[in-house]
Order: C-alpha cells, then structure tokens, then sequence
C-alpha cells in the first residue's frame, strides 16, 4: 500500500492539481499508514481511522478556487452545488467546512461529512476525499473535486465578477503562471494506423499519456478507441488515460462476443460515431475551458427547458464546434454527438467535455481537442475581460 | 411510520396458528430488513438442527420494497442451512416480496411442523393454513398454476419434499431462492407453498427527495457499460459473462480442472440471444430487467448455470443446458449445486455426464433414488462417501460458482469468509478485480484485499438488508441509496451508517457459526486450487494460488474484523450487546 501512496502522491503532483508540499494520503490495511505532509498526515490518519474505507487524500489544492467558492457562498449554506456532469453524477454535491467550524480535530466533523460524501472542502486545510477500497479511488475523487470547483468557480466568475479581496489578483496568477499554453506541438503520432494490433495498442496508450502530460485533460473519465475493420479497439471503464496498458478492450463491431462489457461506459457512442463519419480514431476528454463555455447558453432566460445538460435540442456553436446536450452512456449523447461531429471533426456535450475524430490516426484528433480547447480558454478570457 | 409495516406475520405450523405480531423499531432501525432482520430473528434460533420442527424459515421484505427504488422489489429468506450447517440467506426477486410488503407485513416468521402437507395462504390481513392436498409431489409449474388463484406463489418441487440438501424454494416467476437448501428446511415443514396478495401501498417521507435520489440512480444506472451498456446485463443477462470469463481465463472447467472451455462460444450472450430468441424480463418492477426468457416464455439460465452445466462438466450443447436449467427449476433443485455435485461425481468416476444422463441424474436426484441419493446430499458428502474428499469443488459444503478462484485473489479470500459458504454474491469482488466497478483492483494481488473485502461484505450485507439488487451496485453506490431510504423512512442513513448496520449483521451470522463450531478450520479452499494451475492463455497465466499468501491475508482479515487468529470471537457475550 505505501508504493500506492507514493504513486498517487506523485500524481497529485504531476498533474499539478495539488501544492506541493501540502499533500498527504493515509490507508488501512490491517494497519493504518499515512504519509506525506504530518499535519496532514495526522488528520488524514485521524479522518480515515473513523471511516469503513480504505483510503483518503487531504491535500491543499494548487489553486485557491475551492476556498473562494467557500467563502463566496452564501451564510448558512453548506455545500455546494457545480454544474459539470461529473459532479452530476459521480458526487452529487460537495460539502464544506468553514474555518471557524473546525477549530480543534477536525477528524470527527469530517469522518461525518465523509459519511455520505466522496469529498468535502474545508476552508484552511484544502480538499478530503476518500476511497471506498483504493488509493486509486481517492485520488480520482479528489481530483472530481478539484475539477468541479475549478469549473464552478470560473463559471461564477464569469457570471458574478469579482467580489473578494485577493480574489483578482489570485485569477492573474491563475491565469499567466500556472496555466500553461496547450499544444501539441513535438508530439509523434502514427500518420496512418495500420490495422496491427499492437500497434494501434501501443498508438492508443501513447496518446493517452499525451493528453495527460499535456495538461489537456484529467487522467481518468475520458475514453479512446480505435477502428480496425471488424473490430473497435476501446479504453475501458474507470481505466486512466496515462496507464491504457493492458486496458484496452478489442470490440467485435457486430456483438457477437460480450468481452467489452468492460469497455466505456461510451463504447455505442464510439461506434456510431465510427459507423457515421468513417473515422478511424476517436479521443475523448473533460478539458476544463471546454467544459466551462458548453454550459454558457445566451437562451437561457427565455428556455423553458431546465435540464439543459440531457434535453436541450439546440445545436450550440463554438468556435466552429457544435455543442449539444447528452447523458452519459444509455443517455442520449450516444445520439446527439454522432450526427453533428463530422463536419468539424469535433463535438462538445454540455458540461460535459469534448469528442474529437481522426481521419487516419490520432494527430488530427489530438490537435483538434486542444484546438478546441484554446478556442474555449481565449474566449472565456475575451468574455470575462468584456464584463469587467 | 414511513417504508416498514411494522409487522410480522408469526406462523406455527405446528399449532395451525397465524398471528401478526409487532416488530420493535429500534430492531428494525438497526437491521433494516431482509437479510439483517432475518438474521436478527433467528438469535434465539440459531443453534437448532435445521431440520428441527422449531428452525424458523423467515422471509423479509425490506423498507424501500413497495415504492419505485429501483431493483428493491426483493426480499430474503433466512434459515439455517441443512446443506452447510450455517446461518442462511438468500435475496429473491418477483412479485411475492412486493405483494408481501402490500398484505402489510415486513416478515414472515414460520415456525413448526404441519401434520399434513399445506399450503400458507396470506391475504391481505387475513393469513390461514390450508391443506396442500394433491400438490404435494407436483412439480413447480404446477403448483404456481394452481395457486395462482390466490396471488403470488412460492413454493417448492419434488427436491425441497424429499430433503435434497440443495433444494431450492421457487418462485412463481422463475426466480429461485437459491444455494442452500431451504427447500429442504420448507419440505420438512411439510409446507408445499406460500401465497400472498395485498392492497396495501407504502407510504415515502419525502416524496421529491425521492425523486431526485432515484434520478440520481437511475443517471448511474446509464453511466455503468455493465448495466445498461449495449453488452450489458439489461441486454445479454447475466451470461453476458460468458465471454468474458472464457477471456480471462476463469472459467472453471471439468470440476475446476482446468479455466477454459473452448466451445463456451455455444452458450455465450449472443449465442442465447439468437437461438432461443432471448427477450428481457426481470423481477418485478426493476428498470433492469436482467433476465432472460425465450421466446415461449421459458426462463433462461444465469451464467453461472450455463457455465456449470456446460464447462464444468464439457457439455457444449446449449439445448441441452436450458433443459436442465429448465429441469432444476421444476423440479425446484438448485442449478449451481447440482451441476457442480454432478461434475465432481463425474470426475470420481473419470466420465463426465452426458445430457441424457444429465437429466436422469437430475431427476433422481429430486425423487432420491439410485445414484441421486446419494447426489442429493450435495458434492462434499458425496465425494467424501466416494472416497475422493478431494473433489468437492465447495467451502464449507456450499459448491463453487463459475469464478475460478486463482483467476481473482479478492474472490478466492471472499469465497472462504463468506458466511453462507462457497457464495460469490457476499464479497462480490468480480465487481471491481473483473467488472471494474466502481474501481478496478489487480486481480492477480492480495494487496489490500483483506479490507476490501471485509468492507464489501458489510456493504452487501446492507444491501441484501435493503433489500436491493446487487446488480444496481455496478451503477449505483449506497451514497443514493442512503438518500432512497432516508426519503422512504424520514430516518436518516448514510452510506457509513449503513456499512455499520451491514457490519453488525456480518458478525451477528459470524457469531452464530463460530458459536455451531466453525473456526478458520473451515475457511479452506479445496486443495487444487493451490496445487494445479488453471490454463493460460491470450498472454494470461493461472498459476495455482500462494497458499502462505493466501493465509496473511486471512490473518489480516481476521484482525481487520476484531476475531482471534482463529477465527472465532474472542467475546462470548458479543450478540448481548448489539440492539
Ligand atoms: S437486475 Fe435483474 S436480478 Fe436484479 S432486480 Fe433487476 S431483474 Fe432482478
Ligand atoms: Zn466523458
Ligand atoms: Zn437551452
């Protein structure tokens, strides 16, 4: 369990999700272990030893939205509530402490919290998550966490302006320090995939570590897949973009073989999208701008539509991708993307992330999620400049 | 009160009495229903034989049972088992969990020995005990069909009369309450079926905190590929599973001889799909829908049961293992047991059963007579009495399902701390080192499994409590199902009060065995499994399983829940203290 802790450890800081030096993860086996920053260490170790579970994470996030989220909130409130669809899904809302809330062990308050949810915010100390049975789990719900509230916060940003003391100044260095240009620039991607099984494995995994070390996407939620006459070479659930070896079911595409029961939660989407556009390679991830701007809607006030996130029947633009409404899996995403991605070679679902297509292989495919990307990125920047 | 009745419907067959009597809340508030109430009420019970006229055979229903909670139109059944001699549970979908719940009752507590076969017969709030008359003797279908008058039905067949220690108790609907052998425990009540019908409807607290945990549900539900996905269970059913156990090199073949069985293809998802013109049907009310019937409305076997009646015993012939899948159910014989008793007798005498003498065998084993007799008491007894101890693929005298245990380390630890015996269903751990859900564990490490799986067996104790559908859990997690009974009850549950409520009831079952005799002596693989590999192939080795791997890790599970290095407890007043 500590080689686990040290792996995840060193993710939470290769993906710069957490600050360094203010991360620590405890597990019990037969044994609790925690190890990382002490002070942390001990209020995870505390937190953990109250809980029927296995692993938890507390660490300071790298950017200080959550806390402002905490403190933008309104008094008596007590969670908060994003809008993405992981949160949707996956965590429902996602509680906080406030400072004065936690004076002395926090370990029980916690403990409580954690009870019912997979991760809570508490002001001062950073995010907590916890793993129902892995290190793995934990991390990937501190990282859900993290990713809500950075889109949560944005959004608001975008629609309340700055309202705290700091509060600018924090976005400036959001803004010019720790967000970095996304390119894919020097990147090697096959020109034209053969139909090799091997090397349309090695082609898949290779591009999957790519968009994680590019900062483009999250390491898990996000799926890959590949078509190779009658099969469809596809990630599997819950499986990490930057870890695919070994996690990628071969799909025979007229079912007659169950083997990718296992594949993601995505696999019909995949294959519509295949059957439609002739594709060979699809990429999709949640990067966070993208996220963001699908879910700004100028009909809003006038929609008489509510779940805007599974009914909306607009086709929405975006820099030349169209955006449109859609559930995960057995939803209706596997309807609507398939239809519009392939003019533009992409597609956004709402508050969701982005599907993009590669014609012969995953340079296209890769270069056009970060198109779409950047596209979202300077356009929230030009709208939030143009409010202020 | 909002979910529970309150109420418990105490029968004695003995005496001819119904009574309805009170359940006291704060028992129902600490175990929920289902498995957990079940096994509260046997404390007084649990050292009887279970053939005693006083073991009591308990079903209950749970508190979300009777409003639209997705899969929870379940109940269990609760007993000791005669075929393993320890406390016994099974989760049983179809109407007669719903209809109990609308007849107002949380359980059924049945006691005694009638003097003659009858039948219980529960209507609303009248309950009687009427003679069984020409049915005792009758087949299942039968039965059903000539009770059906009377509302939902269970029963069981020829097996549960004539004590087979893996009869099955029926329900109308194809379902079983399956393993154990409490249709012998029924059969000796000399209780040939129950009915019931009821008007009654369940009341929920909080109707639109409802609503938005069961969207929330049913949201997880279409984000899960083994549940709603286009190779899913909704779509293919359980054998969905074929395939993919056949890939992974696990599924158990000729008595667990070897993990692979080439011709698995004949009985694949697909394969059922296209011969035998597979359309969806499932327990009532369930969104689901995971079961299978053919085109003339013939339930169609799980995949456990095609494996057993094809791999485990070389048969490849589809036909054949529906009509043995259809035998068991009539003749109320459980499928895994049966198939798995045959195939160790087939390898004592080195000739694997062929499908005409699969179906004789069966049907002897059902009526006990020429080798069924001896059949009839399950593959430990039978293999001990042929000499070949060695060949009963079970722990502690419960037949192993189709997940070779070398094939997945979580499943191998969770199949001897079951506290049911040989049950994948308890751990459940195919549901993250194979399924990945809701994350996916190595399965070839004992890394951290000890507390994986005593942590799923306390979340599965709550959700047969529930009582809810395992299957729901590839989606969902007890997070929105905390919210469904929260919102049904107006008493508030989160998922760690509901691993505590699971927890207790692991130990409460625990504490009875330990208290029958069992200790870590019984929490034994068979032998072969850490002898002879499985077989390899597609890159992928089964070697045979670490057996001082295996060993710290049950030490460690045995230390995770507070037990000696045997096993056992260390406080003989542990049930004094629990509510
Ligand atoms: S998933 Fe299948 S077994 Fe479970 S409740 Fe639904 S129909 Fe019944
Ligand atoms: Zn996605
Ligand atoms: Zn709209």
């Amino acid at each position: 369990m500590k080689d686990q802790i040290e792996k995840y450890i060193g993710k939470l800081l290769a993906d710069r999700s957490a600050a360094p030096g203010a991360i620590a993860i405890a597990a019990q086996d037969d044994v609790l272990i925690a190890s990382g920053n002490p002070e942390l260490a001990k209020l995870a170790g505390n937190t953990l030893s109250r809980l029927n579970s296995l692993a938890l994470v507390v660490a300071r996030p790298s950017l200080p939205f959550a806390e402002f989220l905490i403190k933008r909130a309104g008094k008596g409130e007590s969670f908060i509530l994003p809008q993405d669809t992981e949160t949707r899904t996956f965590l429902h809302d996602i509680p906080f402490l406030r400072r004065e809330e936690v004076s002395g062990d926090a370990a029980p308050e916690l403990a409580r919290l954690l009870g019912s949810r997979k991760g809570v915010i508490v002001e001062g100390v950073g995010i907590v998550a916890v793993g129902a049975i892995t290190v793995e789990q934990a991390f990937i719900n501190y990282s859900s966490v993290f990713h809500s509230t950075f889109v949560k916060y944005l959004q608001d940003l975008l629609s309340e302006g700055f309202k705290l003391p700091g509060e600018r100044e924090a976005f400036e260095s959001f803004k010019n320090e720790w967000l970095r240009p996304l390119s894919a620039e020097g990147l090697h991607f096959r020109d034209s995939l053969s139909l090799n099984k091997e090397e349309i494995l090695d082609e898949i995994e290779r591009v999957g570590r790519y968009t994680v070390e590019r900062g483009l996407v999250d390491s898990f939620f996000g799926n890959i897949s590949a078509q190779a006459g009658e099969l469809i070479y596809i990630s599997q659930t819950a499986a990490s973009l930057d870890e695919l070896r070994g996690c990628i079911d071969p799909v025979p595409a007229d079912n007659s073989s169950t083997t990718g029961i296992t594949a993601s939660s995505e696999l019909l989407a995949h294959r519509k999208i295949f059957e439609e556009t002739g594709a060979r390679v699809i990429l999709h991830g949640h990067p966070k701008f993208a996220v963001i701007m699908s879910m700004l809607c100028d009909r809003k006030k006038e929609c008489a539509i509510k779940d805007c996130w599974k009914e909306c029947p607009h086709v929405r633009d975006l820099g030349g991708t169209p955006v449109v409404a859609g559930e995960i899996g057995a939803g209706g995403l596997a309807k609507r993307v398939p239809p519009v991605i392939g003019a533009s070679g992409s597609a956004i679902v709402y508050g969701h992330g982005v599907f993009t297509l590669g014609r012969t292989g995953f340079a296209e495919a890769f270069k056009s999620m970060v198109d779409v990307e950047n596209f979202c990125r300077e356009e929230y920047f030009r709208q939030l400049e143009t409010k202020a | 009160m909002f979910g529970w009745t309150g109420k418990l419907l105490h029968v004695d067959l003995t005496s001819g009495t119904c009574e309805r009597r009170e359940i006291p809340t704060e028992i129902l508030h600490a175990y929920l229903g289902g498995r957990g109430l079940g096994v509260r009420l046997m404390r007084e019970y649990f050292r009887l034989d279970p053939f005693d006229p006083q073991m009591p055979l308990i079903f209950a229903v749970g508190p979300l049972c009777g409003t639209n909670s997705p899969t929870a139109a379940r109940l269990a059944c609760v007993s000791r088992s005669p075929l393993t001699g320890t406390i016994y549970d099974c989760s049983a979908g179809g109407r007669f969990a719903w209809r109990l719940k609308a007849a107002g009752l949380d359980a059924v507590f049945i006691t005694g020995k009638s003097v003659k076969p009858s039948v219980l017969s529960i209507d609303g709030d009248r309950a009687e005990i009427v003679a069984a008359g020409e049915l005792w003797g009758k087949g299942v279908r039968e039965t059903v069909a000539a009770l059906k008058e009377r509302g939902s039905v269970t029963a069981i067949g020829p097996a549960g009369e004539n004590g087979v220690l893996f009869a099955n108790i029926m329900m109308g609907e194809g379902n079983s309450i399956g393993r154990g052998g409490l249709g012998a425990v029924m059969g000796a009540k000399l209780l040939k079926a129950i009915t019931v019908q009821g008007e009654g409807t369940t009341g929920t607290a909080d109707r639109e905190r409802f609503d938005a945990a069961r969207a929330d549900v049913m949201r997880l539900f279409r984000a899960s590929p083994v549940i709603f996905g286009e190779l899913g269970i909704a779509e293919y059913g359980t054998p969905a599973l074929v395939d993919l156990m056949a890939q992974r090199r696990m599924a158990p073949t000729e008595n667990f001889k070897s993990t692979f069985f080439a011709q698995s293809a004949n009985y694949s998802g697909p394969a059922i799909r296209k011969e035998c013109g597979a359309r969806k049907e499932g327990c009532y009310g369930c969104p689901i829908q995971c079961k299978k019937a053919s085109a003339k409305g013939e339930p169609l076997p799980e995949y456990e049961t095609v494996n057993h009646f094809g791999a485990l015993n070389g048969i490849s012939d589809l036909h054949a293992i529906v009509k043995a899948n259809t035998l068991c159910n009539e003749l109320g014989l459980d499928t895994i047991s049966a198939a798995a008793t045959l195939s160790a007798f087939g390898e004592a005498r080195g000739r694997f059963p062929d499908p005409a003498e699969v179906d004789r065998l069966l049907s002897d084993i059902a009526f006990r007579r020429g080798d069924g007799e001896l059949l009839s008491l399950g593959s430990r007894r039978a293999a001990e009495s042929l000499g070949k101890a060695g060949l009963s693929m079970s722990v502690k005298s419960l037949e192993l399902p189709a997940y070779d245990p070398r094939g997945a380390y979580g499943m191998a630890l969770a199949y001897v701390t079951s506290n049911r015996g040989g049950c994948h269903l308890r751990a459940y751990p195919i549901s993250h080192e194979i399924l990945r859900k809701p994350v996916p564990t190595d399965r070839f490490s004992f890394s951290g499994k000890a507390r994986i799986i005593k942590i799923a067996e306390d979340v599965n104790a709550a959700v047969d409590s529930l009582v809810a559908c395992k299957f729901a859990f590839f989606g969902a997690t007890l997070e929105e199902y905390g919210e469904l009974l929260s919102a049904v009850t107006g008493v508030e549950y989160g998922p760690e009060q509901l691993k505590e409520i699971g927890e207790r009831i692991y130990l409460t079952e625990r504490f009875y065995n330990c208290a029958n005799g069992f200790s870590m002596k019984d929490d034994l693989l068979p032998e072969r499994f850490y002898t002879e590999p499985g077989s390899a192939g597609e890159g992928i080795e089964i070697p045979p399983l670490d057996r001082g791997r295996f060993q710290e890790e049950l030490q460690k599970y045995y230390r995770i829940r507070g037990l000696t290095p045997d096993g056992t407890f260390a406080d003989a007043s542990f049930l004094q203290k629990l509510p």
